[in-house]
């Protein structure tokens, strides 16, 4: 009953700006096994954590521009837990000799009537899919191995089907802006999965 | 979190916001409510850009409040809502090439929490660019997450200190689909604040309301 004793202002402009820093790779199927064998050695001690996701991309076009991208990311596994709204920037371009893509990333944990408040936005969803894998910690590092299923009839997440015989490895890094030595152990880290995986920098532009 | 009821009550005849406001804070303090702190509760506005037609572009509301310092509540008038954390603000600002924010349209209530047993209650002065436009009364029973169940309780309460200005029941708890007997949550509270700030928006410039 006492007053909540956090006084902080809202936030309104001169933000904390995170980044996300990513490196990606994959490896197929049957490679799998090896992979997780060598991620639990050398990962934080824990057992991995095993997850359902299902995420939906929604896009808002504007008078001009490129559209604006939102991801929208809800557990199949705790149907009970919020969404998870992401907005990733462009990546940054600058050092060619930094190790991993770069872009400016907010997360916001948002209630399950954000489908419907984005489309009231102007939003509409564009395309949608379930990721199925295991994250893996390694201090502030994240190592991610899953698998992304296509969705065969929208909303429907029960069926199913692997968009391919491999599954995907990212390993990120989310820290505020600035912070350089973080790609240099990303690539030592990086060093250490070799020849299982070889996790690069992916600029996403390269695949359109 | 409880049953929460918020209403607008006018300026007493020939006197200021502010001695108004203290004359409601006096019969609290009469009936033994104790001071507990401050509060504070504010609402952006936000109009969609990139309106090919001449459609009047929807405004969305961004609202805070000081009881629940780590979220933001967003909603459209009569449209759905959504409670997310604090990096939604942060979200608008990236936004801000499709959602205007319209800095003048910035309405918040300010003042102090008084509890009283189970009551929780907030006298606040609405203000609009800094002139007070008005005062607005929130009154929570914590014990309780049905309106249907307590209504009639806190309608007693309410009007032990406020008389004649007790509200009728929200239209936020009638509107539900399941009506009076649905839980409530912080959307409802939010969006009977968001009412008050609209008339209060409407409501004519008050003659000697300016806040030093």
């Amino acid at each position: 009953m006492e007053a909540p004793p956090v006084t902080v202002m809202p936030v309104t402009g001169g933000t904390i700006n995170m980044m996300e820093y990513l490196l990606q790779g994959s490896v197929l199927d049957q490679s799998l096994e090896s992979l997780l064998h060598r991620l639990r050695g050398l990962c934080d001690n824990m057992e991995p954590e095993s997850f359902a996701d299902h995420e939906l991309v929604y896009l808002l076009k504007g008078q001009q521009g490129n559209p604006f991208m939102l991801r929208a990311r809800r557990s199949l596994i705790h149907p009970k837990a919020p969404w998870h709204l992401r907005y990733l920037g462009q990546p940054e371009v600058g050092d060619k000799s930094r190790h991993a893509l770069v872009r400016n990333c907010v997360d916001v944990a948002a209630s399950h009537s954000l489908p419907e408040f984005l489309n009231e936005m102007g939003f509409r969803m564009d395309h949608e899919f379930v990721v199925k894998g295991q994250v893996f910690r390694k201090g502030v590092m994240k190592v991610v191995v899953s698998k992304l299923l296509r969705v065969l009839a929208s909303g429907n997440t029960e069926n199913t089907e692997p968009m391919s015989l491999s599954y995907l490895v990212e390993l990120s890094v989310l820290a505020p802006a600035g912070q350089d030595t973080v790609s240099e152990d990303m690539r030592s880290f990086a060093e250490q999965l070799k020849p299982l995986v070889h996790l690069e920098k992916i600029d996403p532009k390269r695949l359109m | 979190m409880g049953v929460t009821c918020v209403c607008q009550v006018p300026v007493a005849e020939g006197k200021s916001v502010q001695q108004t406001v203290d004359m409601l804070q006096k019969k609290l303090e009469q009936l033994g409510a104790i001071k507990q702190g401050n509060f504070w509760v504010d609402c952006e506005t936000y109009h969609a850009t990139g309106n090919a037609t001449g459609q009047p572009s929807k405004l969305l509301y961004v609202m805070h409040n000081s009881e629940t310092p780590l979220s933001c509540m967003a909603l459209f008038e009569g449209g759905p809502g959504l409670a997310a954390d604090a990096n939604f603000d942060v979200l608008m600002v990236k936004l801000k090439s499709h959602f205007q924010n319209a800095k003048g349209h910035k309405v918040e209530s300010r003042g102090t929490r008084y509890r009283y047993c189970d009551f929780l209650v907030k006298i606040g002065t609405v203000a609009m660019s800094s002139s007070a436009r008005g005062i607005s009364v929130e009154v929570e029973y914590c014990a309780c997450v049905i309106p249907g169940d307590c209504w009639n309780l806190m309608k007693e309460f309410m009007q032990s200190f406020l008389g004649s200005n007790t509200p009728e029941l929200p239209a936020a708890f009638t509107n539900k689909a399941e009506g009076l007997y649905s839980p409530v949550d912080c959307m409802d509270t939010m969006s009977q604040y968001l009412e008050l700030f609209s008339k209060v928006r409407k409501q004519q410039v008050l003659p000697g309301s300016g806040v030093r």
